[in-house]
């Protein structure tokens, strides 16, 4: 494994990594200047699409594209909204950011903001980071007093106010458009596209929501150059990703990592393998989200977008879970189930009554009630959630929920029925009773 | 009828500056609601009617709206919690790493189920989806405060100074 | 245009409008739950799912809208769009969509409202798998009084949120919410703050499955069972177009009919439950004549020769004065006769006016919704029909003539102050046309049985000058006679006419004859939609000239 200095979280165990001086101290808000001095907007958003910098919240989309959908005649004003409503199970590195990191968003935000003129931003944090929300609290008041807030940020003209809205315990409010309903003092239903919310987003404005980590990474393409950021990692994904690794491995954590590294690097480098020695039996890539791969598909595996949606599963927000031999698929799989239905919205018909429907069957066969029939029932209802993994070789569709939660709840469970059918079979067939 | 079940039949914010503040923050009144909701849990420890019309009348909306919001998220309540209000996440890496066990020992300990509060009104416990800090799992929060790593002893510690 | 192709049909649509509007106006069905003209699209039913070429995923038709495409880049060479409705995929979708439906749903048709008029029962019959996959316990809920006569069965709930963008866009009151989240996912209220609204009705006609029923018709009857009439409402003076369900000549509910150029797709609560109020008054079905202080029956030569007796002859050598009294409660028809018997045959011995219009609060909703402050539906009509309406009518009538009245009673709205009743009390005699013992009844010496609002036939003129037919909902009974007919009959017994109009047809072309304006406002010209008034002064036409000859 090459020798990768990190980017992101190079300085996050400093002690004041989190303060304006501790950030100032490692080259902090340069590219603030740099930008102010040097570059048009127009300009900033050719760098960052030229990085080939795609969203890290999961969706990995291309960011300098993104921005480029702002209508340019709007009259209207257009608005940030940096998505720390981070709650995908297994993903916890926007936390890192935020605690550890805060100044180095901020920049980011304020790149963001003069690309897309944007002058009110929004910090949309989950509710439960409370701690973290007060960090952020005191970095945002400190880049205020030094004036990369405010009116005329570093004498350039530029103003920008930036505000940190709490959100209050919902998953799907980390989809765009939930979280932009949820910031506009509402439910978190998303929305229907179109209109996407570079057109009508916030208050029906042009609104772009970027995720912290995609943030974090602008202030350094725009000091180091495009080329270099895409220099990292490979074609199919550049730059440094943070990576979560958690579940029985031995080094759980946040690891930063150029895009494409080796899956099994992160499980048994970075997260010094399996806890007692085990067997690796499967694992989560991308958050509960992804499909789950089995042990003996991971050999080789890059973990970029490409390759990963190449395996039938997703990077998604990069969160590693692992299970080892001794876990039990069954009980897994109906922990996701629940955490799913637990966070579905209800707007939807297929994924309200769907998640429901999947979580009673689970449990019916957890408690060794279950009867083969159930076992096809799963998967014809992730089918008719959120459609097939691979919709064109199977004939099937996708898409069939206003927002992608649908495929969030599909995908894995399906993938845990398939890829593990043999436990599902021995419950139904031996009437484990596990209570 | 919802059951918001409460005797405070009014609501003011003793904090009158920082209602002004929230409310100066946002192009819209609306936007408002969540940090306004938060302010007035923060104040009674948890939802009253009176504080959901009180926000109501502050953003413009009827209180329906704002119950239909409050209804929405885990976070906020609409009956008392305990002063102490324990947040088992119980989403997979915690509950790969003991998860279960812990909500066992506090149900135990506190003679509460989750979801409910103890009868002296001190501890309340509620199994809560993932709270984002997996590498730490087990992981419970308390009040507005992340207790990592956790263990039944690391448990019991922590709530002796309750 | 963009040229779009649907199945295999070729339709030519205006730019914007979604593929849903485009099937539906074309008569291709696209099933669908959530959608409402009226309300704002959110494409959370999943049910109208359609296949776009060139689109990976299934679309939403109702959120998909039809744009132009550039020449090179059409599709089959000149298609701005292909959709397919009725694909495999899209036929399983459906089934999929209704199976999730219908989980929790408790199939309890033989004992909901809905039936017969069901979108869940009508779709899956159509587009459903025929049995259910479901082994587990279904959600139980209790049923909830929401306001406003609507309660609501949460087991048969969709969750289409119909109702709350009704409170919200439409009726602006904003009682309704969602409550809660995911699969615990219900319609409510807060605290006390109930459904609220003059137009709360409206939910329960717009929700598309049984869960929101009104107090007023629940478990009356069956669909089936009732007869649809199509008509307008009569309780303000804007015209509100309605449905009338019936049996056996009773009422059951009445539900808003389509109309962009007067009620859109609503109707307020007053005109939904109104018809109540002519079932609890006493009716009057035969002509009555005052005796020993009370009422007895006669038959309607008995009346017509009271008529005559009283009306026709000068008794004493006195000077007469007759008073008609009009009313904006009747048809164009009437009230074009009963101007036609005051001017031209009692001609200057005769005065007409009308008792003070019942008027309240004008209510305007911001979506655009109306209730007129003028509760007649047709002062419009009147003022057109009695060109030489006195409003000051009580101050008009000359002291010391003996005065014959003869009035077209308001109705069952109609109160009399003391002023009034004393008025009609000083009347040598009182003829009142009426359908119902009303205070104004009372006081005659004889009555005539008319038509009940539900009951006439006829044209009537909105606030907005929109001529719109009043269709019966329910028969006459008994000795009723339609209100023209008995004005007809009045006519020709003390005018020595012999008018022989068959039905009120006869009557509206002969109006059209002499009011240009209305010219032509036969129910086959205007429909069931209304047209506007001719905009072309009116002039008092004379009895017996040639048509129109009066006319400027």
């Amino acid at each position: 494994m090459a020798v990768f200095k990190p980017i992101l979280t190079r300085y996050i165990h400093r002690k004041d990594s989190h303060t304006l001086s501790g950030y100032k101290n490692v080259g902090g808000y340069k590219a603030l200047e740099k930008m102010f001095k040097t570059m048009a907007p127009d300009e900033v958003i050719e760098e960052v699409k030229a990085s080939n910098l795609r969203g890290r919240g999961g969706a990995g989309f291309p960011t300098g594209v993104k921005w480029g959908f702002i209508p340019k005649d709007s009259q209207k004003p257009t608005y940030l909204i940096c998505n720390a409503d981070e709650g995908e199970p297994g993903t916890f590195k926007d936390r890192l950011l935020l605690s550890k990191a805060p100044h180095m968003m901020l920049e980011g935000m304020i790149i963001s903001s003069f690309a897309i003129d944007c002058h009110l931003a929004f910090i949309y944090i989950r509710g439960e980071f409370y701690q973290e929300y007060k960090v952020l609290e005191k970095a945002v008041e400190e880049a205020y007093a030094a004036n990369f807030l405010g009116k005329d940020i570093l004498g350039s003209g530029f103003d920008l106010d930036v505000v940190i809205h709490r959100g209050a315990g919902a998953y799907i409010c980390g989809e765009e458009m939930g979280l932009i309903e949820s910031l506009e003092g509402k439910r978190g239903w998303p929305r229907i596209k179109p209109p996407f919310p570079a057109v009508e987003g916030y208050l029906m404005c042009p609104t772009i929501v970027n995720n912290v980590e995609t943030l974090a990474c602008l202030p350094h393409i725009l000091n180091r150059g495009a080329d270099w950021f895409k220099s990292i990692g490979s074609e199919k994904g550049s730059g440094p990703k943070l990576y979560c690794i958690s579940g029985r491995v031995n080094n759980p954590g946040v690891y930063e990592e150029p895009l494409g590294i080796l899956l099994t690097d992160l499980i048994f480098k970075r997260g010094r393998g399996l806890i007692d020695g085990r067997e690796l039996k499967a694992v989560f890539p991308g958050g509960s989200s992804s499909a789950i791969l089995r042990a003996d598909e991971i050999d080789g595996l890059q973990m970029d977008f490409d390759s990963l949606s190449a395996a039938k599963t997703m990077l998604g927000s990069a969160g590693v879970i692992v299970m080892d031999e001794t876990v039990d698929m069954v009980s897994v799989c109906l922990n996701i189930a629940r955490f799913y239905e637990h966070e579905s919205c209800g707007q939807c018909t297929p994924c309200r009554e769907g998640t429901t429907w999947l979580v009673k069957i689970l449990n019916r066969i957890y408690q060794g009630k279950g009867s083969l029939n159930d076992i096809d029932m799963i998967f014809e209802i992730t089918d008719n959630i959120g459609g097939l993994i691979d919709p064109e070789a199977s004939g099937g569709s996708f898409g069939k929920t206003i927002c992608p939660f649908g495929e969030a709840v599909a995908w894995p469970i399906r993938s845990f029925v398939e890829k593990f059918e043999e436990e599902f079979i021995a419950y139904v067939e031996k009437g484990v009773d596990v209570s | 009828m919802n059951s918001v079940g409460d005797g405070q039949l009014t609501f003011q914010f003793s904090a009158a500056e920082r209602v002004e503040q929230i409310l100066s923050q946002y192009p819209d009144k609306r936007s408002a609601t969540l940090p306004l909701l938060h302010l007035a849990q923060e104040q009674v420890g948890y939802l009253t009617s009176a504080a959901i019309e009180t926000v109501a009348e502050l953003v413009e909306v009827h209180p329906g709206e704002i119950m239909d919001t409050v209804s929405f998220y885990t976070m906020f309540y609409t009956k008392p919690k305990g002063r102490n209000h324990i947040q088992v996440c119980q989403t997979l890496s915690c509950s790969l790493n003991g998860a279960d066990s812990l909500v066992d020992h506090i149900s135990e300990k506190y003679k509460i189920a989750p979801g409910e509060v103890s009868q002296d009104g001190k501890i309340s416990l509620v199994k809560v989806e993932c709270l984002g800090s997996c590498d730490t799992a087990p992981v419970i929060r308390i009040n507005d405060s992340y207790y990592e790593g956790m263990t039944v002893e690391k448990f019991d510690k922590i709530v002796e100074s309750f | 245009m963009p040229l779009i192709k649907i199945d295999d049909r070729e339709i030519e649509v205006e730019k914007g409008i979604t593929v849903l509007q485009a099937a539906t106006a074309e008569g291709i069905e696209i099933p669908y739950y959530c959608y409402h003209p009226a309300l704002s699209i959110v494409g959370s039913c999943r049910m109208c799912l359609v296949e776009i070429e060139g689109m990976p995923k299934l679309q939403v038709s109702c959120n998909t809208s039809i744009g132009e495409l550039p020449p090179e880049r059409k599709k089959d060479g000149k298609y701005d769009m292909i959709v397919r409705t009725q694909t495999e995929i899209v036929k399983r979708e459906r089934e999929n969509v209704l199976e999730f439906l219908l989980l929790n749903h408790p199939l309890d048709c033989p004992v909901c409202d809905q039936a017969g008029e069901c979108f869940l029962q009508d779709y899956s019959y159509k587009y459903g798998r025929a049995h259910s996959r479901f082994l587990e316990e279904k959600r139980v809920r209790k049923n909830e009084y929401l306001g406003s006569n609507v309660i609501i069965n949460h087991n048969r709930c969709i969750m289409c949120t119909r109702c709350v963008r009704f409170t919200r866009e439409i009726s602006g009151t904003n009682e309704l919410f969602v409550q809660a989240r995911g699969d615990n996912s219900k319609i409510s209220i807060f605290e006390d703050k109930s459904l609220d609204n003059l137009l709360a009705g409206n939910v329960i006609d717009i929700c598309p499955v049984g869960a929101l029923l009104s107090t007023d018709y629940i478990h009356k009857n069956r669909f089936w069972n009732l007869e649809e009439k199509k008509s307008i409402c009569t309780d303000c003076s804007v015209g509100c177009n309605i449905l009338v369900y019936s049996q056996n000549n009773r009422i059951f509910r009445i539900n808003a009919r389509e109309n962009h150029s007067v009620n859109g797709y609503f109707i307020c609560d007053i005109g939904r439950y109104g018809f109540h109020r002519y079932e609890d008054a006493e009716k009057v079905t035969s002509p009555l004549i005052r005796s020993d202080g009370g009422f007895k029956p006669i038959s309607w030569e008995g009346a017509l020769k009271e008529i005559y007796e009283q009306f026709s002859r000068s008794k004493d050598g006195e000077k007469h004065q007759i008073v008609g009294i009009a009313s904006p409660f009747h048809t164009n028809e009437s009230l074009f006769m009963f101007g036609r018997l005051m001017d031209n045959i009692f001609k200057d011995k005769s005065i007409i006016g009308k008792l003070p219009f019942i008027e309240d609060y004008e209510i305007h909703f911001d979506s655009g919704f109306r209730i007129s402050k003028d509760r007649s539906p047709n002062r419009q009509g009147l003022l057109d029909f009695c060109l030489n309406l006195e409003d000051e009518i009580l101050q008009k009538v000359k002291t010391g003539k003996v005065r014959l009245c003869y009035a077209l009673d308001d109705g069952v709205d109609r109160k009399l102050d003391e002023e009034w009743e004393s008025f009609f009390k000083s009347q040598r005699f009182l003829v009142v046309q009426t359908y119902a013992m009303t205070p104004l009844a009372k006081l005659a010496h004889l009555i005539l049985p008319g038509p009940s609002p539900m009951e006439r036939e006829g044209t009537m003129t909105n606030d907005q000058g929109r001529i719109q037919w009043l269709k019966p909902s329910v028969s006459l009974t008994n000795k009723t006679r339609p209100d023209w007919e008995i004005i007809m009959e009045f006519m020709n017994t003390v005018g020595k006419r012999e008018l022989k109009y068959s039905s009120v047809n006869e009557v509206n072309l002969e109006m059209g004859e002499r009011f240009p304006s209305y010219r032509g406002m036969t129910f086959f010209k205007i429909g069931y939609q209304g047209l506007p008034k001719k905009n072309i002064a009116t002039s008092r036409p004379s009895e017996g000239g040639q048509a129109g000859n009066t006319v400027t």
